[in-house]
Order: C-alpha cells, then structure tokens, then sequence
C-alpha cells in the first residue's frame, strides 16, 4: 500500500494554501479603478526598482524594462547593475542569467506558479477584480489616480510576500511590497508604451 | 448396551457444551473473522528486525485510504472532492481526515529553519567544493537585485545565497503533491487532482469496519459525482483490498457450503428415501464444524476467514464416516442391531479417521500461521464428526430405519463390470502405458510460487493502484533497503553512503528517488562537515560576502554581522528534535528506532525508494553490495522463494504421510495393504500429468491438496478392504456417495478466483474422481473366483 506524502512547497510568492475565500465585502472601488485604467494588449516600459534590505543601510536601486502581454504573459529585464531576464508564461517561470537558464518552475508541477503568474499579471495590468480572491484591500479613488492597499487573506501568503500598496491611473504607477522579514522592495512604473511597437525584437522574441 | 447410552449422554454434554461456548462467540462476543491475507504468510524467522521493518511499513499503510478526485479543470476536482469529503466528515468515528491548514507551512520550516546552515543538498555541497568564489557572489548578487528572486524564505539576509530554499525545494521535490487553495493537487498531463488522504479508526482488516466504510465511500463517489458529473475516482487502501478479499472468500465459502450440502441432501435422497439419515450426517458435520470453531478460538483466541474457507469444504471429508456407517447399516442384516453393527466397523473407521488427521498434521508442519490453523480446524472437525458418528448414531439408527432405492442397485451392478488387476499381461501393458504417459505429463509440469497467488485483487483496484502510484510517485512498500547500525548516528551515516550510491542511479533513471530519515536530518558528520564547508567558502572575511557589501555600499561590521546572524542558524539538527515535530509525522515510519537482535542493541531505518521498475531492481540492489549494515529486502521475492521452498517441503511431508499411513494400516492389512494406498497414489500422480498436459504450473497449493487427498482417497481404499468380497455392494456405495460429494465441494473451489483456491480445488477434483475410478481394481481377489 501506498504512504502518501506531502511536503508543502515553498515558494516566496507561493500561496500556500490558497482558498478561494468567499470575496469579503470590498472596500476597495474596484469598478471605478477598472474604469480608469487602459487595458492594452501589449504593454512595455522602464521600471525602477528600490529595495531596502533588512540589515542594510542603503536601499539597493536597479532597473530594466518589463513588458505584460495579454493572455501570454509578463517579461522582466533587469538591466542593471546586473542583467537578468524573468518571464513569466502560463506555464512556467523562467529565470536567464544571461543566456543560461538560471531556473525554471514548471506550472504542472508546482501550481503555484500560476498564482503567482496570475497575482503578478493582475498586478501590473491593476486587475483588482483578479486579485480580491486572494487579498483584503482597502483604497481611494479620485479623478484620475487611485492607490490601493493589499494585504493576503492567508497567512502563509502573507509570510511569503507580506502586503503590497498599489498607485496608479490610466496605468499602474507603483508597487511597494513589504514583506515580513524586513525587506521592502518598491517598483516605480514610466515611460509606458502600448500596442505592436512597443515590444522590441529581442523582447518579442523571448516570448 | 447402558454404556452405548453413557456414552451418548456424555457426548450429550460435550456438545451442549459446544454450542454454548458457539453462542457466547457469534452472539455475545460478535467475533469476525480475520481477513488479513498477510496473517497467513509465514513469518520471517531468525530476523526480528527485518521482520519489524516490514510490519512498520505495511502497519504505517495499513490504516491509511488515499483518494483522488480528479476532472479536467481545478474547480469541478474541487467542488467534487468538497462533495466527497463533506460525506466522510460527519462519520469522525471512522475516519480521520489530515487537516491541511495554513500553519502546516509555517511550522514545517520553523524547526529547519533554527538549523538552516547546515542544510544543504548534495548538488549544493558539490557546489560549494567546486564554483570560485565568484559563483557565490554572482548568486547573491541576483537574489539581491531579483524583483521577484525565485524561491525565497524569510529575508535575504537570513539565506544570502538561496542554500535553504534550495534545500527546501528539494524536499517538496519528494512528492509532487502540493497544496493549492487549502486543498493538497496533483496533476497529470491530462487532469487535475485533489488529494484526499484519509485515515481510519476503525480496524481495515475487520469486516464489521469495511461493511461501515465501504457503502461510505460509495456514498461519497455519489456526492461527488453530482458535483462533478465527469468526475475520475481513483481510491486505494488496504481496507478496499481487505474487503474485496474477504467478500470473495464468504461468497466461496458459502458457495462450497451450500453446493456440498445441497449435494448431500440430494444424494442421500436418492439412496435413502428418507430425510433422518440427511439430517443425521448433517448433525455429525455440523458438530464438526463448531466444534472446530470453538477449540481453534480456545487455541489461537482468532478464526481466519481463509480457514473457514477450507473448513468449508472438510465437508467433503467429515461426511464419510456417517455415509459409511448408513451405508453398512442399509446393507446389514436387520437383527444386527446397531451398536454391535458400529463394533464390526469400528477398526476401519478408526483408520479412517486416524489417516485423514495423519494427513492434515502434515499441513501444521508448515511455517505458515494460516495452513497450521486450517490443519487444527480441519482435524478438529473430523474428530468431532467421527465422534458424533461413533456414540450417536448406533442409537439413532435402528435395523429398519433404511430402505435404498433402484439408483443403488443399479450403481452396485456396475461395480461387477469393474475391471480387477491381475498379475497378467494386460496389466503389465497398462502399467507401462500408465508410466509412460504420466511421466511425459509431470515432466511437462512448471512450478511457479509467485505470491500474487494467493491474492486476485479485482482489476479495477489493481488499475486505480497503479494509476495512484504512477501520479503521486509513491514508493513501493515491499522492496526497500533496511539500514542498521550500533547508534543512530551510525544508521544515518549508511543511509548517507547507500543515497550516494543511488544518486547514480537516479541519473541513470533507473530510479527517480528516495525517502529516508537523513534526507530530512543529515548525519551528525555530515552536518559538521557541511558547516565547515559554508563556512570556509561564503563566510570567510574575504569571501563573497565582501563583494556584496562592496556592492551594497556596506563596511566590514556589516559583513561580521551578517555572519552572526547566519552562525546563530548552524548549530546541528538532531534526530530527536527532528521526530518529535510535526514536520517529521510523514516520514516517521522510516525511522524503525532501536531494538534488540541476536547481536545485542541495534538501531534500524528504512530508505524506501520511489520509481523504482521491475526490470530496474536486480541492478537497484546491487547497490548494497559491500555496505555494511545495508539490506536489501524484497518481501515479493522473499514470500515466493518461501512458497516455493515450502512446495519441495510439502512433497516430501507428502511422501513420508503415505511412509506413515502405511505403517498405521500394516498392522491390520499385512499384505494387503499397498492395495489401500495404491489407488490414492496412482490417482495423485496421474492428476499431477493431468495438470501437466493442462500447462497448469505446479504451486504449494496442488501439493497441500495432494495431501488432503490422501486423507480422503485412503478412506476410500479402506472402506474397499474392509469388504474384500465384491459381491457386497456396501463399501462401493459408501465410496460413490463420498466421492460424488467431494468432487461437488471441492468442484466449486475449483471455479474460485483465488489462483492458490483454485488450484487446491481443482486437484482434489481430479484426485478424487481417479481414486473412485480406481479403487475398485485395486480390491482383493474375492474368494470364490469369478470367471468373466
């Protein structure tokens, strides 16, 4: 007879146990900020991100160019100070360093890379309607810019990315997650370009 | 005369006794049965500690039913095993569910995170002896930097180079099970599974336990498949696999039961004509089977179903004693009056009897728990039979009570047509032809002792087994290598150096993995060296912490405290700490802890393996070789190499029961006595050419029915001598009437879907249709002689 085990999975971003909680009532004015915001099909631009390390003294800065392309997918180049290329597909993440393929995360064996596909997705395009299944969140809107705070409805989900603070407009300006142990990573959103020529060849080509 | 009536009076009392003891079990004790197959096998002599390991296994599993609920997308699995479950969770005195909640995670890691720095895989290490000092940084640098940096535990600082969650992920590799949505999935190329593990409370192996869960889960299939129409059921356990086989048994139990019973009545009405002596050999079987029933549970304090089984078909047996008693007594002179008529019969069914028990002994010798208790049960209940025959009867029966019909009549003309051998040519011929045929067919006879023999669990479990183990990547629980050693730390050690071996295996994919203690708490040794190891490569002053402070714009202080922090997680996990928290609840049973053997205090664990092919074993053991304290144990291979020893065992127990029935029955038939045994040997070893031309492959089990024949067929033969004169048509009647209801009995275990079953069934089917057919030309020359 079979012993059946099972070692949970830890992934940072990976819920763990995920239920699909019954959507509490929403205090965030998700309609509205759906209203607002420009869902292209393809959107790339710059992003800088800052993170403050626990134990640090100085926030560590890089940037680099990320693209989300509708239905298939997020890419995340890091250019400097070092180049590194994340993409996200439904299937599978994937991490180059360089051209070698520093790791790869297969979605039919660990499902929580579609939740963090989905919560990363949902993120950078501000589908709120997506991610209320996972998260509470309070926010405001006013005429034309929204911020909106997240904090996971599971604890496990929680450990592993603490809460998130959304701002943004017709797209979404900023991201700041604090996550648990200390670390606070913040990513600022500009220079957003949309439709066929906003991704160059290389990026189209990775995808 | 008075004593006839003490006697009865007396037997009165014993079986009143009987029945009282009979009612107190069924009624006020509600025995069940055993129905464990493994109860039967024999046990593992001269190795407690093999022994152990193997109930450690199988007890781990015993209790345990897996079910998977599956469909195409991840929400009708969900809504469906949510039916499934809802079902179960109102019966929590049967069964109970592994909650899977959110701080299963948290608490998980907190005691592997206390000991982090020591935790590394084997790739890791490797690592660590080979990449500069730049690979380290480069790591660092890229989880520094990385928005999103793949697996991550806590901050940066508490797992600057991804050792842990490397580590971490490692571990989940050890099952492709994971949890999503509070939930446990897996999934295949096709679709996606909700895991649903299940423990009992109640007993598997009980059969009161499987007529409360079995309609359970049937109840719960039906909820889930109204939530999920198209829903995949996959369920496993030994409760299903219990349930299946005790269910078959009771039904062939009372199929050979109800089938030589019924054959009985009916025969007994075709030579009878009256109910009273139906009823009487009904009586003395009856007698037979409690009393056999009450003594075993007196002897062993359990009945296995399996021994009721074949105490089933001892029927075929039981009822020769009343049938010869009723036959001479329809053929006596109406004067003789009966206890003086049971005086006259009482040498030759004292042999009977005597013979038969010889027979069954023989069964006891063998080391199988199972076939000693068949053997106790089954010479039991002829013992009672024949006493229920010997004091009861004579008083019974009176000179007038049988009248036969023209079927006997008839039947006994046909006994003048019999052919007789002779010392002439014709017999010499038939010898020879006889010789030479059943030669030709034994010679063409297999053997095979495969232990799946003994067990025929139907497909449709045997496919969701397979389907189940090839989704979740389970190990098998019969073949694993079993480690020991003086200390725990020694154990853990030879865990070490046999995964080492078996690395390369799995790169050769003749494995795809495996499970052990060590894979969780390292050896003492290893956890040392692996300190020493991060220490001198990713915390030296000048190592790659330097360039990511260089990097980070941090001083030397930062470095030393970084340091710190990560020396404070390197004191070593120990054994103890890691099975006393909960992380430890699956593997738990790897871990068989100390015991003592022949050498003195041994401690012992299990590395089980996972993938592991057929084909791939002979080359999966070889990995022991020359490892000290490393077993291989195959309990399959090992349960069939004693089968098969036992079946060369068994033949000889065979040959020496006829060396001693014969030297029981020369002190009453001097010369003649080869002519009692004769018939029951040629008719056992012409059956054995039979199943040779039939391409049947020789088992334990036609031999043990080779055994039982020679209790039966030798009845035959002395019934046959005890009237030499073949004018006298009682004993022919007798040997008809048993013979037409053995071969009824045991017909229908021939049709078992028990392989062992069948098998027994079907060479007593054979046997003892040939000793009947035999029999009458083995008698003596009758006095006058007859010219034909």
């Amino acid at each position: 007879m079979n012993k059946i085990k099972y070692a949970p999975a830890a992934l940072s971003l990976a819920a763990l146990a995920l239920t699909l909680a019954q959507p509490a009532q929403a205090v965030v004015p998700a309609a509205k900020i759906q209203a607002m915001l420009a869902k292209p099909p393809i959107m790339c631009g710059r992003f800088d991100q800052t993170k403050n390390l626990a134990g640090m003294k100085k926030p560590l800065a890089s940037e680099g160019r990320f693209c989300v392309v509708a239905g298939k997918g997020v890419l995340w180049r890091t250019l400097k100070p070092f180049p590194s290329t994340l993409r996200l597909t439904r299937d599978e993440i994937v991490n180059y360093q360089g051209d070698r393929v520093a790791m790869r995360l297969d979605a039919r064996t660990e499902p929580t890379v579609r939740v963090i596909n989905n919560v990363l997705f949902s993120l950078l395009a501000g589908d709120l309607g997506q991610l209320d299944t996972l998260f509470d969140g309070e926010g405001s809107v006013d005429a034309n810019s929204w911020n909106v705070s997240l904090k996971p409805r599971q604890a496990a989900l929680e450990k592993a990315i603490g809460t998130i603070k959304l701002e943004g407009g017709s797209y979404v300006k900023s991201i700041v997650m604090n996550e648990a142990g200390g670390d606070r990573t913040t990513i600022v959103f500009s220079a957003i370009q949309t439709g066929e020529g906003a991704m160059s060849k290389e990026e189209a080509a990775l995808f | 005369m008075t004593r006839t009536r003490q006697l009865a009076l007396l037997w009165l009392l014993a079986v009143c006794l009987l029945l009282g003891h009979n009612v107190y079990l069924w009624a006020v004790k509600r025995i069940a049965p055993d129905t464990d197959i493994m109860a039967l096998l024999p046990v593992q002599e001269r190795d407690p500690v093999l022994q152990a390991s193997f109930s450690h296994m199988v007890d781990a599993a015993q209790q345990r039913l897996i079910v998977l609920v599956g469909a195409d997308d991840w929400q009708s699995a969900t809504r469906a095993a949510d039916a499934y479950s809802a079902v179960l969770a109102v019966r929590k005195d049967i069964f109970a569910a592994t909650p899977i909640g959110e701080q299963t995670q948290s608490d998980w890691l907190a005691l592997f995170q206390q000991h982090r720095l020591t935790l590394l895989t084997a790739q890791q290490e490797a690592q660590l002896r080979d990449q500069p000092s730049q690979f380290w940084l480069d790591a660092a640098l890229a989880r520094l930097y990385a928005p999103f940096g793949g697996p991550k535990l806590g901050a940066w600082q508490d797992d600057p180079f991804g050792l842990f969650a490397g580590w971490v992920q490692e571990r989940a590799q050890e099952t492709p099970v994971r949890p999503r949505d509070g939930h446990l999935f897996v999934a295949d190329g096709a679709r996606q599974y909700v895991l649903l593990p299940l423990t009992l409370k109640v007993p598997a192996l009980s059969m009161t336990a499987q007529d409360t869960v079995l309609p359970l889960l049937r109840q719960a299939g039906d909820a889930a498949r109204k939530a999920t129409p198209k829903v995949e059921l996959i369920e496993a356990g030994v409760i299903l696999h219990a349930a299946s086989a005790s269910g078959k048994a009771s039904a062939e139990a009372s199929t050979i039961g109800i089938g030589s019973l019924l054959g009985i009545i009916v025969l007994m009405w075709f030579v009878f004509h009256s109910f009273k002596p139906i009823s009487l050999i009904l009586l003395s079987i009856g007698i037979g089977f409690l009393g056999a029933l009450s003594v075993c549970w007196m002897l062993f304090g359990h009945v296995h179903l399996m021994t009721l089984v074949f105490g089933a078909s001892l029927i075929g047996v039981a009822q020769d004693y009343g049938i010869y008693f009723l036959c001479n007594r329809l053929s006596a002179d109406e004067k003789t009056d009966s206890p003086a008529l049971l005086k006259r019969l009482l040498p030759g069914l004292s042999l009977t009897l005597l013979a038969a028990v010889i027979g069954y002994m023989g069964l006891g010798l063998t080391p199988f728990p199972g076939l000693r208790q068949m053997a106790v049960f089954s010479a039991l209940g002829l013992v009672f039979a024949w006493l229920t025959v010997v004091f009861w009867f004579p008083l019974l029966i009176g000179g007038r009570s049988l009248n036969s019909g023209g079927l006997v009549r008839a039947y006994g003309a046909a006994l003048q047509r019999w052919p007789l051998l002779r010392f002439n040519r014709a017999t010499l011929v038939a010898a020879v032809v006889f010789v030479l045929a059943a030669g030709y067919g034994i010679g063409r006879l297999g053997a095979n002792d495969d232990i799946r023999l003994l067990q025929n669990p139907p497909k449709h479990l045997i496919d969701d087994q397979i389907k189940l183990s090839r989704l979740l990547d389970a190990p098998t629980p019969v073949q694993y290598f079993l480690v020991r050693g003086d200390s725990a730390e020694m154990v853990l050690q030879r865990e070490e150096q046999i995964k080492a071996r078996l690395d390369s295996l799995i790169a050769a994919k003749r494995l795809s993995g495996y499970q052990a203690v060590s894979n969780w708490v390292p050896s003492a040794r290893t956890q040392a060296a692996r300190r020493a190891l991060v220490e001198q490569k990713l915390l030296a002053a000048d190592g790659p912490l330097q360039g990511v402070a260089a990097q980070a714009g941090e001083d030397a202080q930062w470095i030393a405290a970084t340091r710190d922090g990560l020396l404070a997680a390197a004191t070593p996990l120990t054994l103890d700490a890691f099975l006393a928290s909960p992380a430890s609840e699956p593997w738990r049973h790897l871990w068989l802890g100390e015991s003592q053997d022949a050498g003195g205090r041994v401690v012992a664990s299990i590395v089980a393996l996972r993938g592991l092919s057929g084909a791939a074993a002979p080359q999966v053991l070889m990995a022991a070789e020359g490892l000290d304290g490393v077993q291989w144990v195959d309990k399959v291979a090992e349960i069939s190499s004693v089968l098969g020893r036992y079946r060369a065992y068994m033949s000889w127990v065979v040959a020496g029961a006829y060396l001693v029935v014969f030297a029981l029955l020369f002190r009453r038939y001097r010369s003649r006595t080869w002519r009692v045994l004769a018939p029951t040997a040629l008719a056992s070893l012409a059956t054995l050419a039979l199943l040779g031309y039939g391409g049947q492959q020789l088992q334990l089990f036609h031999v043990l029915a080779l055994m039982l024949l020679l209790g039966v067929g030798v009845d035959y033969g002395i019934f046959m001598q005890e009237h030499p004169d073949r004018r006298d048509h009682t004993p022919w009647l007798a040997v008809g009437m048993s013979a037409a209801n053995t071969i009824l009995s045991f017909g229908l275990l021939g049709l078992s879907a028990t392989p062992a079953l069948q098998a027994f069934g079907l060479t007593m089917l054979l046997g003892t249709a040939l000793v009947w057919l035999i029999v009458p030309c083995f008698a003596s020359h009758p006095p006058e002689r007859t010219h034909d």
